[in-house]
């Protein structure tokens, strides 16, 4: 009962915070009525994915401060379970995704248990290898179609099928992760507030003090990291039916566990806002400067260098993102 | 019966023995002070204590039960919690989500454990400070937040690491106060390393002292002041070579 009321409870923010967010909202909730290009509704879509793909990194990465970049394995994990269930079974997408997030969460705590004994750069090094070797035998696994994965044949399929997710127009998909967006939205309002949340920041700040206090700093980690986990397993099998075509080299890959990453980051990691922010800077700029950039004026690659210089430029000058930069010019002015 | 058994606690790093054999008793309600010069082992002896590292032998028995290698959270959910001498607060929790954490030892419920922490922040007198961060303060208010903030766990014991370290004489005496007030109103059973010397002898019921890890003397503040052996600890052999028989006549 306490933990709805808290998920709920944003009165906590600033009113101009809660008034901003409002109106983003209500332009979120109303977008799909404006005129819109294909490409911008792809785009927005992919906006929602990666701010979940964020909250939940946020929660391991951003409040407990264990920079994970591996976070793409279990992307891949939620995505090849709804795939796989769909095409071998027939199981509809509202089955696979938790079945999924089962499988996500149990692994996360088999090399979740081994990964936080280490610390620091080793912590976030071996969490990358992790997702790596998950990736080379997706790459040659027959069941899971080996190295060229998987994809469905949306024309099998009488859209628009809510069981299955498979729609032919984007605004269905666009308002099925809306959904999923509010739903993270609360979750993490409640984390942010939670125990555990509380004491994830405090091990941030100083381990032998959080043991002190009785916070079992190993376990704590492990918990939060299934958390994180969840939350990327389903927004992962969100991901296999509306790319509807997957393969361990866009699902998990290194690129996407460091986009994950940074997106958090450049928004500013461990606040509720940052990763919101962040995918809402970052995904934008990627693909209109790869359609503008790279497409129209053949310069392959030039939106990475460019997105590169930012983040550079972000984490020189403000380490805690954008929000970060935020915070300070509002404490200034008081 | 006492609250606190220590059976020859023995801690080596390497070759280094930075706990030797220390043995002492503490009782329910006492208030405990631990002194010794720099580096006789006394942070070590917290540590072990408060279980931070396992000890190299020795056996450390808390209100009847043997937790000697059980783990800083197992040990701090028993009733004994610890205040650190370098508290560095590099992260986003201001002084009331501090406290918060320790109180969420007891509850799960941020609605609890925030009523709690405010009680406690009352009681101590921070509560002006509630929103600032904790590293925007100066070190009299830091000592006090880690002091609340261990309090948070509602200890039956509780170890202060030098609270008083790097403070001014007004500041002491309301730190002085704090620690008499958690002791005497709250009723819990402190335990404090300190250099300060006026605030340990005044305010302790008897008095530890280790020296290269040894415990050298145990009793009230007076007879300390007086221990021949203390004294040379601190002031060096020599000192005690050349004033040594009229110490000794009046340690007598």
């Amino acid at each position: 009962m306490e933990a709805i009321k808290n998920a709920v409870n944003f009165s906590d923010f600033p009113r101009i915070d809660r008034l901003v967010a409002g109106a983003v909202f209500c332009f979120l909730a109303a977008y799909p009525i404006f005129p819109h290009s294909a490409f911008a509704m792809a785009t927005m879509i992919q906006f929602f994915i990666f701010s979940l793909y964020g909250m939940g990194w946020n929660t391991i990465g951003g409040y407990g401060g264990q920079v994970d970049l591996g976070e793409a394995q279990y992307v891949g994990i939620g995505a090849y379970t709804t795939m796989v269930c769909l095409l071998r079974w027939d199981i509809p997408f509202w089955i696979s995704m938790p079945i999924g997030a089962c499988l996500a969460v149990g692994w996360s705590f088999v090399i979740g248990y081994p990964l936080f004994k280490l610390k620091g750069h080793y912590f976030a090094i071996a969490s990358i290898a992790t997702s790596l070797v998950l990736k080379d035998l997706f790459e040659v696994w027959k069941f899971v179609g080996a190295s060229r994965g998987l994809g469905i044949l949306p024309y099998k399929y009488q859209t628009p099928d809510f069981l299955r997710l498979i729609f032919k127009e984007d605004v269905y998909y666009y308002y099925t992760i809306f959904g999923f967006f509010i739903a993270g939205l609360l979750f993490m309002n409640w984390f942010r507030k939670s125990r555990l949340g509380f004491q994830l920041r405090s091990i941030k700040d100083n381990e032998d003090m959080a043991r002190s206090l009785g916070i079992n700093v190993h376990w704590a980690k492990i918990k939060t990291y299934a958390i994180a986990t969840a939350f990327v397993s389903v927004v992962g099998s969100f991901h296999a039916v509306y790319v509807k075509n997957i393969e361990p080299e866009d699902t998990m890959s290194l690129d996407l566990s460091i986009l994950i990453a940074l997106m958090a980051m450049l928004g500013g990691a461990g606040s509720f806002w940052g990763p919101i922010i962040g995918a809402g800077v970052l995904i934008p700029l990627k693909s209109y400067l790869k359609e503008w950039l790279g497409a129209a004026a053949g310069l392959v690659g030039i939106d990475l260098i460019i997105y590169g210089v930012i983040i550079m430029l972000i984490s020189a000058f403000e380490p805690r993102g954008i929000w970060g930069i935020v915070q300070r010019t509002r404490r200034r002015k008081i | 019966m006492a609250l606190l058994e220590v059976h020859h606690l023995v801690k080596a790093f390497g070759g280094l023995r930075a706990n030797d054999d220390v043995s002492f008793d503490l009782q329910k309600g006492e208030l405990l002070g631990l002194i010794g010069p720099n580096g006789a082992g006394k942070t070590t002896l917290f540590n072990g204590i408060a279980g931070m590292f396992p000890p190299t032998s020795g056996r450390i028995v808390f209100d009847g039960e043997d937790i000697t290698g059980i783990g800083a959270p197992a040990v701090a959910r028993k009733g004994l919690a610890r205040t650190f001498q370098v508290y560095v607060a590099a992260g986003d929790l201001n002084v009331l989500e501090n406290v918060m954490v320790g109180c969420f030892l007891k509850t799960a419920s941020p609605e609890r454990a925030r009523t709690a922490a405010e009680e406690i922040l009352d009681d101590l007198g921070l509560k002006d400070l509630k929103h600032s961060l904790v590293s925007e303060l100066p070190v009299a208010a830091q000592k006090r937040v880690t002091m609340a903030t261990a309090l948070g766990t509602r200890p039956k014991l509780l170890l202060l690491d030098e609270v008083a370290a790097g403070l001014n004489p007004s500041e002491i005496e309301d730190i002085m106060a704090s620690i008499r007030h958690i002791h005497n109103d709250l009723g819990v059973t402190v335990m404090l390393i300190e250099h300060v010397m006026e605030l340990v002898m005044n305010i302790s019921d008897r008095v530890i002292v280790l020296d290269y890890g040894r415990k050298i003397a145990d009793g009230d503040p007076q007879a300390i002041a007086r221990n021949p052996q203390v004294i040379k600890a601190y002031l060096g052999e020599r000192y005690v070579r050349e004033h040594g028989q009229g110490l000794e006549a009046k340690g007598r």
